[in-house]
């Protein structure tokens, strides 16, 4: 288990805004996060994709993303219901799960670690700033985190 | 009937029955005057009569001149004494009759022994005849004399029948108005039990229950008295308290929903508004990444300001946000050092800061009755302000401290910055309300606007008192901690 390991697996960004979603990978590439980056685009497809379910059941033996990095107000399902699907699950209970949204309510930050976020961070409208979070965030999930081994996961 | 007539009729009959009483007993006490004096009277006859017998009997045994005249002189009496006697009945009149002619009869018949003469004569016949005669006279006499006396009693006894008769009128009277002395009393009473303390009684569970809250409680007393006045009026009052309640009800339902929607707002503005000023501000950002050796500085310069203004926006949003989070936020009022607070900010603002030297003089132990959260937001923003309008001052001196005006501890942070003209203050308070330009002292405007309204959730006040270039004091009161 080593950095070499993590490089591979896949980073899930769960984000709506095409802006937004455009702007993370561009903060991960200029940060120089090498993991591929797979964006679900509402709270269903999150779940879809890390089930293995629906258009993604093909994944069926692939791992579990390395890093869940959830936006709270999605379509369909928001991220408190794809954390709270994700920690009911004994696959996923154990997942890392970074919660990056635009709020910083006192209520979303209760619910985002009640239901067992890992981490929350909020998204700074200075994109230098956005950028210089997600090179922390990257370095520090991607590279400092020990992550829970695969057995307790699967 | 109102319960002030009722009690007004059982006054006035208890007095009445008492002065019926009373006159009762008066007239009772003359009538037993009366017939004392008539039995005085009947007395004198009675004695007089006697009298007139001993005489009679004097004289008939030593005919002397002296008996025989002392005989008229009481006969003489006698007849003014049944003249004078105040008896009036037709039984009475016949005896007092019955005396006089007695009374005369027996005169008439002394007069005649007196002119029989004596016994002590020539001719014994003639003696016998006329001792005989004289014994018949005598005789005669003895009896009319014997029953005057007896009549003379029998006024007596009248006399004393009418104070038997008149004593025994008093204690009927007496009786009877006892009795209904007694009625009354007993009535009023009774009265007073059934259209007084009962509904009292009911009225006083009546106002147990309101007070405990059932303002259902219906106390509905029927009737034309006072009581039933104080019912009605009672359900009045529980119908109207009943009404307003529902009304605050109603209010406080519209409060709780509109707060909810602030809340929903300030929730949507938080998530929603930020990101299109993100896109604006990272896309910008990536034009000059990517194609900044493409652009003039003109262009580069337009790209800036796009950024700077996003970034103003989402500085703006972040503060409106914390605006309306300090109004919404529950209030925990704790006993708060306000020094520690103070000296907490001091210290923050001169790491980030560490070329500037500001004199910082905190009075210790200054104690206030607070929401510890908010009241640090509101310390936050005066001594940030105090921290940024001394920025350009050779001594800096920034001051927390407390004094007593009205009365009342009065907390202050003051300054010696540049301070502002006075005709502004009342603009100052308002949200997005700047006296300076902000390429000056850069802000958003909405610092004080946060401590007003920190300020006015205590209930508290706030002033301001500031010159031109002598630098600013902010004055605040909170609400005093009210003990039980």
């Amino acid at each position: 288990m080593g950095n070499t390991n993590n490089t591979n697996r896949v980073i899930l960004l769960v984000e709506d805004n095409p802006d937004d979603a455009t702007l993370t990978l561009r903060a991960f590439k200029r940060s120089h996060v090498a993991n591929p980056i797979v964006v679900a685009r509402d709270g269903i497809e999150a779940l879809d994709f890390l089930f293995a379910r629906g258009a993604h059941a093909d994944r069926a033996d692939a791992p579990l993303p390395t890093l869940v990095i959830l936006d709270l107000k999605l379509p369909k399902l928001d991220g408190l219901g794809v954390l709270k699907a994700l920690r009911e699950d004994r696959r996923t209970r154990l997942l890392p799960v970074v919660i990056l949204t635009s709020s910083k309510e006192e209520q979303d930050l209760i619910a985002g670690y009640s239901l067992g976020a890992n981490s929350y961070v909020r998204k700074p409208v200075d994109f230098a700033e956005f950028v210089e979070a997600v090179k922390a965030l990257g370095i520090y999930w991607l590279m400092m985190n020990q992550g829970p081994p695969d057995g307790s996961t699967s | 009937m109102r319960i002030s007539t009722k009690g007004r009729l059982a006054t006035t009959t208890a007095l009445a029955t008492i002065g019926l009483i009373a006159g009762m007993i008066w007239w009772a006490n003359q009538e037993v005057e009366d017939a004392s004096g008539r039995r005085r009277q009947t007395t004198e006859l009675t004695r007089g009569l006697t009298e007139l017998r001993l005489v009679t009997f004097e004289y008939m045994l030593h005919r002397h001149e002296r008996p025989r005249q002392q005989e008229r002189e009481v006969t003489e009496r006698l007849a003014r004494l049944i003249d004078a006697s105040p008896f009036s009945g037709a039984g009475q009149r016949e005896v007092l009759d019955h005396l006089r002619e007695h009374s005369a009869a027996a005169h008439r018949l002394f007069e005649e022994l007196a002119a029989t003469p004596g016994a002590d004569g020539a001719n014994t016949a003639d003696a016998e005849s006329t001792r005989r005669f004289e014994a018949q006279l005598s005789s005669r006499l003895l009896i009319l004399q014997q029953e005057s006396l007896a009549d003379a009693f029998r006024l007596t006894d009248f006399s004393a029948e009418r104070i038997n008769a008149a004593q025994q009128r008093v204690v009927i009277v007496i009786l009877a108005g006892l009795a209904l002395i007694a009625l009354t009393t007993g009535g009023a009473a009774w009265l007073i039990n059934r259209k007084v303390l009962a509904p009292i009684k009911r009225l006083e569970e009546a106002t147990r229950e309101v007070a405990a809250g059932n303002w259902n409680y219906k106390l509905d007393l029927a009737g034309d008295d006072e009581i039933a006045d104080m019912s009605r009026n009672f359900d009045a009052m529980t119908h109207s308290l009943r009404t307003s309640f529902a009304q605050i009800e109603r209010s406080n339902q519209e409060l709780a929903a509109l707060n909810q929607e602030i809340e929903a707002f300030s929730y949507s503005v938080s998530h929603d508004l930020r990101g299109p000023l993100r896109s604006m501000d990272g896309f910008s950002l990536a034009l000059l990444e990517d194609y900044g050796d493409k652009l003039d500085d003109e262009a580069k310069d337009s790209l800036q300001r796009i950024r700077a203004a996003s970034q103003r926006m989402g500085r703006l949003i972040d503060e409106l946000l914390g605006l309306s989070r300090v109004t919404r936020a529950e209030l925990k009022l704790k006993p708060v050092n306000l020094s520690e607070i103070a000296r907490e900010i001091a210290d923050t603002l001169a790491q980030q800061q560490p070329p500037r030297a500001v004199q910082w003089q905190i009075e210790e132990g200054l104690m206030v009755h607070a929401d510890k959260a908010l009241l640090q937001i509101a310390m936050q923003n005066l001594l940030e302000n105090a921290w940024k309008f001394t920025g350009k001052v050779d001594e800096p001196v920034i001051r927390v401290g407390a004094t007593e005006r009205d009365g009342k501890q009065e907390y202050f942070v003051a300054d010696n910055g540049v301070g502002f003209d006075m005709v502004y203050a009342d603009r100052l308070f308002g949200a997005f309300q700047r006296l300076h330009h902000e390429s000056e002292f850069p802000g958003t405007g909405i610092g004080l606007a946060i401590v007003q309204r920190v300020i006015r959730r205590h209930e508290g006040t706030i002033r301001v008192e500031a010159k031109p270039g002598l630098g600013a004091a902010f004055f605040f009161q909170l609400r005093e901690q009210s003990h039980g």
